[in-house]
Formats: C-alpha cells, structure tokens, sequence
C-alpha cells in the first residue's frame, strides 16, 4: 500500500476507503455464507425428515434472508403466525366447499384479498404475516383441489416445511456471526436524543426561520418513527431490548410530546417578532434562557442523560421564580396576555423536556429501574378505503386467474394462480408495486434460465449431496450478492426465488425438461397476471389521491384532538400524527408543493391540536361555570369542522368562534388558565405564514402554499 | 417416552411435543435472563441461548416421560 501512496496525508484517506470497502464487501460475503448455510442446512434436514417438498423450506430461508439477525427474525416470526393463520383456513374452506370448485375459488379469493387488505393497514412485518396468510392458504388448499381429503396431509406438510426453513435461518443467523440492529437501535436513540438537546440548546437565541423548523420538525417525525419500527424488529434478536421495550416506546412518546410543545413556543416567539412586539418576545426568551444553560453540557456515550436531570430541574425552579419577576416588567395589556401564553407553554415544555430526558436516563441505565413502565401504545394513521382497494383488487385477480384455469383446463393452472397470489400480496405495500414486479420478474426470468443450465447440465453430472451443494452455490451466490446491492436489490431477490423454486430439489430429483419449461411458462403468466393487475387497479399508495385522503385525516386529527375521550388522547393524538406525516413523506418528492403543504399543515394540525387537548384537560380537571362552557364547546366544535373541511367561511366562524370563547372567560372569574390555551389557538389562526393565511379573507392567497385539499 | 401422542385424534411425534414445550421454557428462561440482565455476563448471548435449548430440549426427552 505505501508504494501506491506516496504522500502521508492521503495515506489514511486512502487506507480508510479501503478498509470500508473491505467491510462493506465482508459484510455483503457474509451475508451469502450465512444465507447459503441455512439453504442448504434446511434442504439437507428437510430431505433426512422426508418432506414431501424440501424446496419449499429452501425457499423460505431465501425469503426470509436478511443481513440484520433482528429482521430475519421478526420476519420468521411473522411469517410462522401468517403460515399457521393460512393453514387453518385452508383446511376450513377446502372442509366447506370440497365438491364446489366455483365457490371453492370464490371463497379462496376473498380471503386472500381479505388478507392483502389487512397487510396495507401495517408498516412492518406484521403486514407480512397477513399476506402470508393469503397465500398460504392458496398453496395448501390448490394442490388438492383434486383430492379433497388430501388436505390436512397437504396442510402439515407446508407447516413442517416452512417452519423447518424459519427454524434454521433464524438458528443459522442468529448464531453464526450476528449482525445486530440493538447497536443501530442504541445508535439512533443516542443520536435522536443528541440531536434533540443540541437543537433545544441552540434555540436559546431565539427566532429560528420558518424553514429550519420546518425541516427540523420533519426530521424529528421521521427520528420518532424509525425509532418505533426498530424497537419493533430489534425485541425479537435481544432480550435485553425485549425488557426493555415499554421504556424505549415511552421515551419515544415523550420526545413526541416535547417536540410539539417545543415548536409551538418557537411559532410564538416567531409571531411576536413578526408583529414587532420584540418586548414581549425578548422577555419570553429571557425566560426560556436557563434551558439552554441547563443544557449546556456536552453529551458523551454512556452518561449523557442522568447528568441533564438535576440541571434541568434546577433551571425549572429558577424559571418558576422568574415567571413573576419577568411578568412584572411588562405592563401593556395585550403584552401580558402574550406573556402569560407564551410562559405556561415554556413551563409546559419545561415539564415535558424534564420527563424525556428522565426517560433517557433511565433506558441508558445498566439495570432496568422498576418493571412497571407505564404502558404506552403507538397508533397509526390507517386508512380503510385503500385497504378495501387492495383486498378488491387482489380478489379480483384472482377470480379471473381461477376463471382461465377453470375455463382452459391448464394442468399448470395452479402454479401460475399461486405466484400470481404471492406477487400481488407481497408488492402491494411497496410504494411502486408495478415497476417491482417487473424488475422481480425479470429477475425471476433470468433465475429460471439460470435454474435450466444449472439443473440439466450441472446437476444431471454429480452425484450426492455435497457435489449437489457445489453445484448450485455459485448461481445462487449471484442472486444473493445482487440482494444487497441497492440497485438490483428487487432483480436479485427475484433471481434467487426463481432459481430455488424452479429446481424443485427433492428425494429424488427428476430431471425433466418439458415439465420444466411448462412449469416456467406459468410462473412468469402468474408474475405478470401480479403486474398487470397492479396496472389495471392502481394501488391507492402513492397515488394523488390517497395523499389528499391522508391530509385530509391529519386535518381531521384537530376534530379528534377537540372530541375523542380524553384518556391516552395526548399519546393517541401524537403517534398517529407522526404515522400519517411519516407515510406522507415518505410518498412525496422532498421540498415538492406537496411535501411542503404537508409540512405547513401537520405543523398548524400539531400546535392547534396540542393546545385543544390541554383545554379540554385543563375544562375536566377544574369545574367550568355552566354560562361559559357552551361558548367553550363551540369554540371547540367549529375549529374541528373547519380543520375538516377548510373554506374562508370556516375559517371566520372558527375564528370568531374563538374570540367569544377568549371574551367570555374574560368575563368569569376564576377561569383565566384556560385563557393560555384559547389565546395560543387564536395565535396560530391569525399566523399570516401558516398554511391558514389561505383562508384568512384579508390577506391575499399565500403564493408559498398550495391549496391542499 | 411415547413414539406418537394423539391430539384431537391426529397422531403427533412424541418429540414434536417435547420440542414445542422446551421451546415455551426457553423463551421463560430467555425471558428472566433479559429482566436481570444476565446476558452481560455471556460472552456470545445467541449461542449461549442455542445451548441452554439443547440442554433443555435433551433433559425433556431423556426425564420427562
């Protein structure tokens, strides 16, 4: 290596490339080896039990193969509870219509609709245990259609062959040099903490522009939901986790919580700027100063958050005393009310920092501190129509798939109805399932030609199953490699199922070429009955429309925030919110029109909402005077309807709805805490560069924001 | 140890049963390791827990029946 660089400065550079290159390449290596070992581990044991199909446990160690142990695992896991779910329907429809091959397939295609339905409704592998399901049933109950009671063999043969195949990967992966995603989890909840503290404590100056909290906000949704989907893989590789996991879902809860609190101040702050009332703004950050002073020590690995508790509990005490003391120095009327607002939501974001960072502390703790963390769920945003979309068009495909078979008389009917099944469940969550599909099906194609050369002029030479071993390994090394390229990720995977399930390893192998390429034909008419469909019935994900349908539930979260029961609200409000932004983003183009009309919205939705919710928290703690409560609720009900459906017309009645709500508190004694919530409210409706300024009938329409709905 | 237990009047392997039962007391075992943290102490967790699953999977099938 010296020689090749001469000078000492580029020599780490260089050194550095190459050992990452070298990593990164062992890392792809090992991931082959690993995937290899199950293969054939699985084949090897599958053929010593006699299954009736050792390919099928083959093939389920390629499904399942990952270069993280935690996802082969949750996937495994998955995968068992779809498989024993499909099974048991298979048993029942096949025990319910064995004479009736119309309403056999009916029902048979309904359920496996019902089940691709079911998987949108998910965003990790939970989904994938629903379309297994659906297929499962349709390759236990196809085969026999024939032969009725040959159902139950059919069942447990397809149970012992795909758990034999889960059993092993997940052994194989878990034991032979692990690569554990409980580093990347750590990782990221070290890095969404840092982060965070690190942007609190630079706020102190305070006005931050638009944009940058705009961008910060979206980066801190995609932090909480990241976080949330690897808890959710990693508590199936790491015990430790697993115990942990209450911990890790209240912390993430409360850095949600947090956050909200904390860009709604910066809006306030922001708007007082705007208006020119820099007092009132200055004397807000005066107060919010000691934060950033409490904050104000570097975070290493291991100790970080203890340290920040007893910091931040002094600074809330120094604030508490100073909350008077500042309040003392103003005296216009309007500047109080705005200090008054600003400060009971600076002590509020006080609070809910100091319970975030206790929730740090106590997750980065050596032992695990009293098992009773409190339960918290996270919700998601699901939308049912879309769900219904993908069950009808599943369903659909499939009839007309099982009409052909039935009409033609196809001996290999089945074969293609099956892939078509598993294709048209499997990509119908992904955000571009046409183009998936055909780039898996290329590289199906290809593995098939692969599979041909290498079953009739590889495998018809050796003998044994070692040689057998030798034979097959390098094409399906090829496949495998191709996986974890970014590019050919989809080719690979297809090229490597295609190639096991094509060569149909048994006992005792026949080798015979017509029924290979028959069996190939209807593979690749199943593959592009998937493709077509997805063409004929586009998948709602990623289309304008469902967009427009989720802002539209985000818009409508403001109606749950004002309505739904109180009890877990806070949490409910926050996690769906979070879910819906996080699947918008993840469809749009960042920095389209679209993506910034979201961003504007979740933002007003996530300050408007949040500050309902206190209201409503602040009316049912201390009793409300039975004259003012009426103007309350239709404060209340009219920004949930305008939120809903948004027009200038709303938009007044909200407004005014508000004021008279805000004057009547002022004319009741006793009642001014709600004061602090109404006012936030009205201040976010009366924001000119929010995304409301559309709606607002004197300032003309924002060119910045499109009208979204 | 019965070759065959019946189930509902389906035949199961013996060994099936005893599997699927060492595995229930393996995730109670992996269960109390990961409540007190006693997975510090083992220097590869995974294989330690294939381990202790051998034992257990070995101990049902030589003693429990």
């Amino acid at each position: 290596m010296s020689a090749v660089n001469p000078t000492a400065a580029t020599a780490p550079d260089t050194r550095q490339v190459v050992v990452e290159t070298l990593r990164e390449e062992a890392s792809i290596w090992l991931f082959v080896v690993k995937t290899l070992v199950a293969f054939f581990a699985t084949g090897w044991l599958a053929m010593r039990f006699d299954l009736p199909a050792p390919s099928t446990a083959m093939l389920t160690t390629i499904i399942v193969a990952n270069r993280q142990a935690g996802m082969v695992l949750a996937k495994s896991f998955y995968r068992a509870i779809g498989t024993v779910g499909g099974a048991t329907v298979a048993v029942g429809i096949v025990a319910a219509f064995p004479q009736q091959r119309d309403l056999f397939l009916l029902a048979l295609s309904l359920w496996i609709g019902v089940c691709s339905g079911g998987a949108t409704l998910y965003r990790n592998f939970k989904s994938y245990a629903f379309v297994l399901g659906g297929y499962t049933a349709a390759i236990v109950a196809i085969p026999v259609i024939d032969n009725p009671p040959g159902v139950f063999d059919s069942a447990v043969a397809r149970l012992s062959e795909v758990l034999l195949g889960l059993l092993v990967s997940g052994v194989v992966n878990d034991v032979v040099f692990p690569s554990r995603m409980r580093d990347v989890l750590r990782r990221s909840a070290r890095e969404q903490f840092a982060h965070f503290v690190g942007f609190v404590r630079g706020a102190t100056e305070g006005a931050i522009p638009r944009d940058v909290m705009e961008s910060a906000h979206l980066r801190f949704v995609r932090e909480a939901v990241t976080l949330e989907d690897l808890r959710s893989s990693v508590i199936f590789e790491d015990a430790d986790a697993r115990a942990r996991s209450n911990h890790l879902r209240l912390f993430n809860q409360r850095f949600m919580a947090a956050s909200t609190s904390f860009q709604s101040l910066h809006h306030l702050v922001n708007r007082l700027k705007r208006a020119r009332r820099d007092r009132t703004a200055d004397t807000l950050v005066r107060l919010y100063a000691p934060i950033g002073e409490a904050l104000h020590v570097p975070i290493e690995a291991g100790m970080g958050a203890r340290v920040l508790l007893p910091r931040l509990a002094d600074a809330r005490t120094t604030m508490r005393a100073q909350v008077s003391v500042l309040r003392a120095t103003l005296d216009d009327a309007q500047d109080l009310r705005d200090y008054d607002t600003g400060a009971s939501l600076l002590m509020r974001f006080v609070d809910e920092l100091h319970a975030y960072v206790d929730a740090a502390a106590s997750l980065q703790a050596p032992r695990i501190a009293g098992g009773a963390a409190e339960r918290v769920r996270f919700d998601r945003g699901n939308d049912w129509l879309g769900a219904g979309l993908a069950t009808f068009r599943t369903t659909i495909t499939m009839l007309v798939l099982g009409i052909f078979w039935i009409e033609s008389a196809w001996p290999l009917g089945s074969s293609a109805m099956l892939l078509a099944t598993i294709f048209a469940g499997l990509f119908a969550t992904t955000p571009n399932p046409t183009r998936v599909t055909w780039i898996v099906m290329l590289g199906y194609l290809t593995g098939m030609a692969m599979g041909f050369i290498c079953e009739f002029f590889v495998l018809t030479q050796v003998d044994g199953y070692g040689l057998l071993i030798v034979g097959i390994a390098p094409f399906l090394a090829v496949g495998l490699v191709m996986m974890m390229s970014r590019r050919l990720g989809s080719f690979g995977l297809g090229w490597s199922m295609g190639l096991a399930y094509i060569l149909a390893l048994k006992n005792v192998q026949t080798y015979d070429p017509a029924h290979f390429i028959n069996d190939a034909i209807a593979q690749v008419v199943g593959l592009g009955a998937a493709a077509v469909s997805f063409v004929v019935i586009p998948p709602a994900i990623g289309s304008a429309w469902l967009r427009r349908r989720q802002l539209a539930r985000l818009r409508g979260q403001v109606a749950l925030a004002a309505e739904a029961p109180l009890p877990g609200l806070r949490h409910r409000f926050e996690s769906v919110n979070h879910d819906l932004v996080s699947q918008v983003v993840a469809q749009t183009q960042p920095g389209s029109a679209d993506s910034r009309a979201l961003i504007a919205w979740a933002l007003a939705v996530h300050e408007t909402g949040r500050a309902l919710i206190e209201l409503r928290h602040d009316m049912a703690r201390r009793e409300v005077a039975s004259t003012l409560r009426p103007y309350l609720e239709d404060a209340l009900r009219t920004l949930a309807r305008f939120y809903e459906k948004p027009d200038p017309a709303g938009y007044l009645l909200a407004r005014d709805a508000v004021a008279t709500a805000i004057a009547s508190v002022g004319e009741h004694e006793g009642h001014a805490h709600l004061l602090e919530h109404l006012h936030l409210v009205r201040m976010a409706l009366l924001d000119g560069e929010s995304v409301l300024a559309a709606y607002m009938p004197t300032a003309p329409l924002a060119k910045e924001i499109v009208h979204a709905s | 140890m019965p070759r065959e237990i019946a189930l509902g009047d389906a035949l199961v392997p013996g060994l099936l049963v005893l599997f699927v039962l060492a595995l229930v007391a393996l995730a109670l075992l992996d269960w109390v390791a990961g409540r007190f943290g006693l997975y510090r102490l083992v220097w590869h967790p995974p294989l330690f827990r294939l381990g202790v699953f051998v034992c257990v999977f070995g101990a049902f099938a030589l003693f429990l029946i």
